[in-house]
């Protein structure tokens, strides 16, 4: 961008529209994939890949139906894989907060010497590429008998949330006004009474956060779901690649299964939109 | 939600207060020895985490260093030690060499045109109007698509017989039925667009919540003193939206390390070798080609080469992210 040396009010103004037009461009241009994906999915069957595209039709859910029954060649229904996800992403996040609220209330208390080391340990931990960690657990995996099963999932996903959760969760204890919890010990409460009585009902609130957080980047996670599982426990990101092979250029019902696994997360994201920033930043950005 | 970042200096000010206060309370610390339950408390908080964090990073770790040094395949039976062969192969290679190089070349122009676009857009995005609410809900659309989707949607937009992108180009002259991705460039091309089409907003979004946080003083005065809007930019601003951009740039570099998912729908490491990058190439080596010793190799070199960034991490991450000071 050139920057003008005058401070007149048109070059200000000037400044303002090119900045303005700029982001109005990238927000329509960005949205092109999402419209090319809700349009094409309910286009009725026959003209969903047609070329010149189609614009005027008479819309349908019936890409919806077809992709959630069961049956049609299909070996399993979407409708399963989504469940799967959901099952998937819970498991994980409730795995994730019930170890997590702990291990962040530890690391606040004051005569816990190893508290900077270790929260210092749990967020390089986001560091550890996914990559290395997939093969192992493969092989780990497989020796347990768990290949294809939820928890080869859960597991995985949990730990690789919890520097997120942790470090929400922790400094949201820190902010607390710790008089609150020294008269508590005063008074005689032990640290799990502390925990239970004073400090959760004031976390909830960042509770929710990280659980959300940690939901929404278990639904999306592609790497370990591919690797680890089958058929019985496969995910819908990983099952909607292989509907390219399935269908061929059945369009309406490879969109229609790709609008069905963005909505629930676009719509959490969307209202949820400060939080999760300040949670993907580690509460460094609020 | 508000946003509560201070400049650095002023957050140190604030701990050191913070820190004066916290020695006027009655600190448990130096009155009484602690006994063994008291002290071994805070580990039985922390046993259930660690045990997870242990089994699935620090187990694997252990389990990568031990197989890189062995030729064990996934479905042959035991392996053998054999030595430094797998490092050898590892770093000799010319396909691996090309993976990493490919890696950091992606990783770097993903991240500094996102860091650049990212802020072209934060600027008009940070001023507190009606039209701005619905743009930053927009602006996070994209951020908020699971990556897998939006790769498999990008590859149907340029499918060289009834994609958009092809059609729709060709309706504006260019020749009919381009295949993008069947060119080593253009599909680089594709994909760092996806890249920065899902990211960007990330950073945007970040650098949004910095220029909103800003003092408004050192504007106003640097206004009646007549600063024209480049000295503004440069000596009001852009100093105190550094610790900002770091965060963005940090995270977003560890990120853009573990890209998986784009490449793999999109190209698969093709045309030829062309973009598979290392998280391709260990993917294919180990869990395509089940060898396990040469794709541990690779992955205890990457792990190494990755850890380097921990620091700027703690630094940057750790300390602003810290109610109290590390």
């Amino acid at each position: 961008m050139t920057t003008t040396s005058s401070t007149s009010r048109g070059g200000a103004m000037a400044r303002v529209i090119i900045g303005r037009t700029f982001l109005w461009a990238w927000l329509l241009i960005g949205l092109v994939p999402l419209l090319f994906m809700l349009i094409t999915s309910i286009k009725p069957a026959g003209i969903a890949n047609q070329i010149p595209p189609a614009w005027i039709f008479q819309p349908t859910l019936d890409n919806y139906a077809s992709v959630l029954s069961a049956g049609g060649g299909k070996s399993e229904s979407f409708g399963q894989l989504l469940t799967n996800s959901a099952i998937v992403s819970l498991g994980a996040t409730a795995l994730a907060i019930l170890v997590g609220v702990p291990a962040a209330y530890a690391l606040t208390m004051r005569d816990f010497r190893a508290r900077k080391g270790l929260s210092s340990w749990i967020l390089s931990t986001y560091m550890f590429p996914p990559i290395v960690a997939v093969i192992p657990i493969f092989v780990f995996a497989g020796k347990l008998g768990l290949m294809d099963t939820y928890p080869a999932l859960i597991i995985p996903y949990a730990a690789f949330n919890l520097p997120i959760v942790v470090w929400i969760l922790r400094s949201s204890i820190l902010q607390l006004p710790y008089e609150i919890q020294e008269a508590a010990m005063v008074d005689g409460a032990s640290t799990w009474e502390v925990l239970r009585r004073i400090i959760w009902p004031l976390l909830v609130p960042s509770v929710a956060t990280a659980a959300v957080l940690t939901i929404v980047l278990s639904w999306n996670e592609f790497l370990f779901a591919l690797s680890l599982t089958r058929s019985g426990a496969k995910t819908a990101p990983v099952g909607l690649q292989q509907f390219t092979g399935m269908y061929g250029t059945d369009w309406g019902n490879i969109t229609a299964a790709a609008t069905l696994i963005v909505a629930p997360i676009l719509v959490l994201m969307v209202v949820l939109r400060r939080q999760m920033v300040a949670g993907l930043t580690f509460g460094a950005v609020k | 939600m508000k946003a509560t970042a201070a400049p650095l200096d002023a957050t140190l000010t604030v701990d050191a207060s913070r820190r004066a206060a916290g020695r006027t309370t009655v600190g448990a610390r130096g009155r009484k020895p602690l006994t063994w339950k008291k002290r071994s408390t805070p580990w039985v908080y922390m046993a259930p985490a660690m045990v997870v964090l242990l089994l699935m990073t620090v187990a694997p770790t252990i389990f990568i260093f031990y197989s890189a040094f062995r030729n064990d395949k996934i479905l042959g039976g035991v392996g053998k030690f054999v030595g430094l062969d797998n490092f050898i192969e590892a770093v000799t290679n010319a396909s691996v060499q090309h993976a990493f190089l490919i890696t950091f070349g992606f990783v770097a122009v993903a991240v500094i045109l996102e860091m650049i676009l990212g802020f072209a857009l934060a600027l008009p995005l940070a001023a507190q109007t009606r039209a701005n609410k619905v743009g930053a809900a927009l602006m996070l659309l994209p951020f908020a698509v699971t990556p897998a989707v939006a790769a498999m949607v990008f590859k149907q937009l340029l499918n060289p017989n009834y994609g958009w992108v092809g059609y729709y180009l060709g309706v504006f002259g260019f020749p009919k039925g381009i295949d993008l991705l069947g060119d080593p460039t253009s599909a680089w091309i594709v994909l760092v667009i996806l890249d920065m089409w899902q990211w960007t907003p990330f950073i945007a979004l970040i650098l949004m919540a910095g220029l909103q946080s800003l003092p408004g003083e050192p504007r106003e005065a640097a206004m009646v003193d007549g600063a024209t809007p480049w000295q503004m930019f440069r000596h009001i601003t852009f100093p105190a939206m550094v610790p900002f951009i770091a965060i963005a740039a940090v995270l977003r570099t560890i990120q853009a390390f573990k890209t998986f998912d784009s490449f793999k729908i999109l190209t698969g490491g093709g045309p030829g070798e062309s973009t598979e990058i290392i998280n391709l190439g260990i993917f294919r080596v180990g869990l395509q080609s089940f060898n396990v010793g040469l794709a541990c190799a690779l992955g205890v070199v990457f792990l190494i080469i990755l850890s380097l960034l921990i620091p700027f991490m703690l630094r940057i991450i750790g300390r602003r992210a810290d109610p109290e000071e590390m």
